[in-house]
């Protein structure tokens, strides 16, 4: 009889656990319930820790329901084979199309092959595809290579060509290699500026923290640091301000997140490279309007960005 | 006979659990689902006419999806036998066949109606709203039926190709478990081995042109330098003494370093598209290749526990490797035969994971030595070693997999699907210390004489154990 009475107890919470999270509203996380016949439109995102993504996925939502359209958004967590998974599921859902930010440039390209087999149209926001012989509708995202020049001339602009200079990578996404590629562009054209160190942080705050904390310890005569996202800027700016050496190191990040905006206005970051991802999400969903009511879609659309300094900062009304 | 029943709720209370989450799901997930392909086609040529006898013409509207080809000739073949004169069937995404559409009607006049499956259903609503032509042309898409998403063959498949790469890892995570150790470097493991077969493919056998025997060669190196790696692993453990959760969080370490290292931490692509026959193939019956290779693995485990001497060596090492040392068991070799067991299995892992994704990264495998570990627990293996099996191990992993696959399909966020997940392995793990030691269940919740049995029956259950040591 005991047997029952375990086999129960195992059960019941089990079942608690499942019927009573499996319904959610709309959280803060970007999901929601289908509950329409509306198409559905399925999103996996880079990561939803970072609040790009986050404005990303949220700018999608309010635009698919202007457009008619239910948006999902999942995070992939930075995992491929996470997001592998999610891209099937929501094949299996039949989804009317599906937006990606991959975790990995070149494996997303089997998920989206399986995607181009199922006849659901595929969308890339920020972060492209380079896997070959897959077809992807369109890819929104900012002009990441002009980005990293946009950031290189800032620091030459700030180091008045002299000077030694960090980079805080995240070598393992083709936006991340693109701004690292226009920011070497333009500052290795002046012969002053010398990049000592090149280290990844996956783009991640903590991560940075630590490595930032390392360059102090490692290059004591660094004048400035590039930080590949703001997340990474803020990250290296709490380090530097630990180890006393924030007047003396200067931060560019890349995004222009509200956090970092702020942190620019009080003078603790000295730029960060403007980046639009409502824009990016927005013009996702409507490219996909477009492109399910019939009309040609371009294959790429590029977003310039825009240097944003403590100036900007001050006229930003966002920020009052 | 209560007896009898009481006992196999005991053995497969996990196996319950399993078919009630799936019960579950199938319940929450029933919607209205495609019937397209070519059974699809009939049916919505059949309602077109029921709906419109005098039918003179027809556009037979699909998109890019493989079947859809098979719903279209289906659908003209059942209206060109009802003698329906003029029918277009125009394929392709909707801008191409919006533009075929206006063609059409530009050429001759607007179709009757128009037929579509119900994928396209959406897409095909919205180009008819912006062509005036044929805006109020009747649209025909085939009758749904309400079935859940849960138990399509699709995602019943899906749910076995989404585990394939825990469960595998999760055969020698059981061993290691069985004989009372833990192996944290798996996840790197796979990894090392996904880099390492990439990285080979691409500069030794000839990048995307490398052949079948190459690729074969080249995955068979990287699991023997996992396999190695758990050698190393397993040596340290029996010649220092050192606890295998400290050599293996150090191991784990240093091969996701040089997984790195060896990647320059970028992602290797140059492999052939031959090479996704494991990951992404289905040659038996139309079965994927993951399920078969894991089921094969798992029978092949569950043999060499159950019915091999190495097996019984396994169960008498973790149940006292004391015991197992005087009765004449080289314990050592067999922790270190368990650790080389995990790190081929984890080696394996990479390998499906680098044949589904075509790619070889540093950036797999993160976490996945925890959703392991939870799968063998989760399956009844005491952490204490000496108890437990792979078949419950598999149980375990597909509980998992199905709660995965079930929260998104009722689109649970990604926040709560872990703490739901954390919930549900503590919950298995409560249920599996309350099934082994009911004795610490608090008297108000035991009746007399449920205690009474149980105290009957903890002999019996004694000597099955001491069965299985020796």
């Amino acid at each position: 009889m005991n047997g029952w009475k375990n086999v129960i107890t195992g059960f019941l919470a089990v079942s608690l656990c499942v019927s009573g999270c499996s319904k959610t509203e709309t959280g803060s996380t970007g999901t929601t319930q289908p509950a329409s016949n509306k198409p559905i439109i399925g999103v996996s995102v880079l990561t939803l820790n970072n609040p790009f993504f986050k404005d990303m996925a949220d700018a999608m939502i309010a635009e698919g329901e202007k457009k008619g359209f239910q948006v999902v958004a999942l995070s992939g967590d930075l995992d491929p084979a996470k997001q592998k998974d999610q891209v099937k599921n929501f094949i299996t859902q039949k989804m009317a199309a599906i937006v990606l930010t991959p975790c990995d440039s070149k494996s997303i390209g089997t998920s989206i092959s399986d995607a181009n087999a199922a006849g659901v149209p595929v969308f890339t926001a920020d972060v492209a595809c380079t896997a070959d012989g897959v077809k992807v509708v369109n890819h929104c995202a900012t002009d990441n290579l002009e980005g990293g020049r946009v950031a290189g001339r800032a620091m030459v602009e700030l180091l008045k060509g002299r000077g030694k200079v960090a980079i805080i990578d995240h070598p393992t996404v083709e936006s991340g290699q693109m701004r690292e590629a226009g920011f070497l562009e333009v500052v290795s054209a002046s012969p002053g500026i010398e990049v000592v160190a090149k280290l990844g942080a996956e783009g991640a705050r903590e991560k940075a923290y630590a490595v930032a904390q390392d360059l102090v310890q490692s290059h004591p005569d660094l004048d400035a640091i590039f930080a590949i996202n703001d997340p990474t800027a803020l990250g290296a700016l709490a380090a530097l301000e630990k180890a006393g050496k924030a007047d003396q190191i200067k931060i560019i990040g890349f995004d222009g997140q509200p956090e970092a905006r702020l942190a620019i206005k009080a003078g603790k970051l000295y730029a960060t490279v403007m980046q639009h991802p409502k824009e990016i999400g927005s013009k996702s969903i409507d490219n996909i309007a477009k492109y399910l009511s019939g009309e040609q879609v371009a294959a790429k659309e590029l977003l310039t960005p825009v240097i944003y300094k403590q100036s900007d900062a001050a006229a930003d009304a966002d920020l009052k | 006979m209560r007896k009898f029943l009481s006992r196999s709720l005991n053995e497969y209370g996990m196996l319950l659990v399993l078919l009630l989450l799936c019960a579950y799901y199938a319940c929450v997930t029933i919607k209205p689902s495609a019937t397209d392909g070519p059974a699809g086609g009939e049916s919505c040529a059949k309602l077109a006419l029921s709906e419109m006898p005098a039918m003179h013409s027809a556009a037979i509207v699909v998109g890019t999806a493989a079947d859809a080809i098979g719903f279209a000739n289906a659908a003209k073949a059942r209206l060109t036998a009802a003698g329906v004169g003029s029918i277009r069937v125009m394929q392709g995404g909707p801008p191409e066949v919006r533009q075929q559409l206006s063609q059409s009607i530009a050429a001759s006049s607007a179709p009757d109606a128009i037929l579509t499956t119900t994928q396209d259903a959406a897409w095909v609503e919205r180009i008819q709203a912006n062509l005036p032509a044929i805006s109020r042309t009747l649209l025909v898409i085939p009758k749904v039926r309400r079935w859940p998403v849960f138990l399509t063959v699709q995602n019943l498949l899906n749910i076995g190709d989404q585990i394939a790469v825990i469960a595998v890892v999760a055969v020698g995570m059981t061993m290691v478990i069985l004989t009372g150790g833990i192996d944290l470097s798996v996840g790197s493991l796979a990894a090392l081995s996904a880099v390492a077969v990439s990285l080979m493919i691409r500069d030794w056998a000839g990048g995307v042109h490398a052949g079948t025997m190459a690729m074969l060669g080249c995955s068979l190196l990287a699991m023997a330098i996992c396999g190695l790696v758990g050698v190393v692993s397993g040596s340290l453990i029996t010649l220092f003494r050192v606890p295998p959760f400290i050599v293996t969080l150090a191991v784990m370490q240093i091969a996701s370093g040089q997984a790195n290292e060896w990647s320059k931490q970028q992602s290797i692509h140059d492999i052939p598209a031959s090479f996704t026959w494991l990951g992404k193939g289905a040659s038996l019956l139309g079965l994927p290749n993951t399920l078969v290779l894991m089921v094969l693995l798992y029978v092949l485990a569950h043999v060499l526990l159950s019915r091999m001497r190495l097996g019984r060596y396994i169960y008498a090492v973790g149940g006292n490797s004391e015991a197992a040392r005087l009765s004449g068991v080289n314990v050592n070799w067999v922790i270190l035969i368990v650790y080389f067991i995990s790190g081929l299995s984890a080696g394996l892992g990479g390998l499906i994971l680098t044949s589904e994704l075509q790619t070889g990264s540093a950036t797999y495998g993160v976490g996945l030595e925890l959703f392991a570990i939870a799968a063998v627990v989760l399956g009844g293996t005491s952490l204490s070693g000496g108890e437990g099996n792979v078949i419950g191990t598999l149980i375990g992993a597909f509980i998992i997999a199905v709660l995965h696959n079930g929260m998104d399909l009722t689109d649970v966020n990604d926040a709560r699907q872990r703490t739901v997940l954390g919930l549900v392995i503590l919950g298995g793990v409560l249920a599996d210390q309350l099934k082994r030691r009911p004795w610490s269940l608090p008297s108000w919740l035991v009746s007399r004489n449920v205690a009474d049995s149980e105290t009957k029956r903890s002999p019996a259950e004694k000597t099955l154990i001491e069965e299985k040591t020796i």
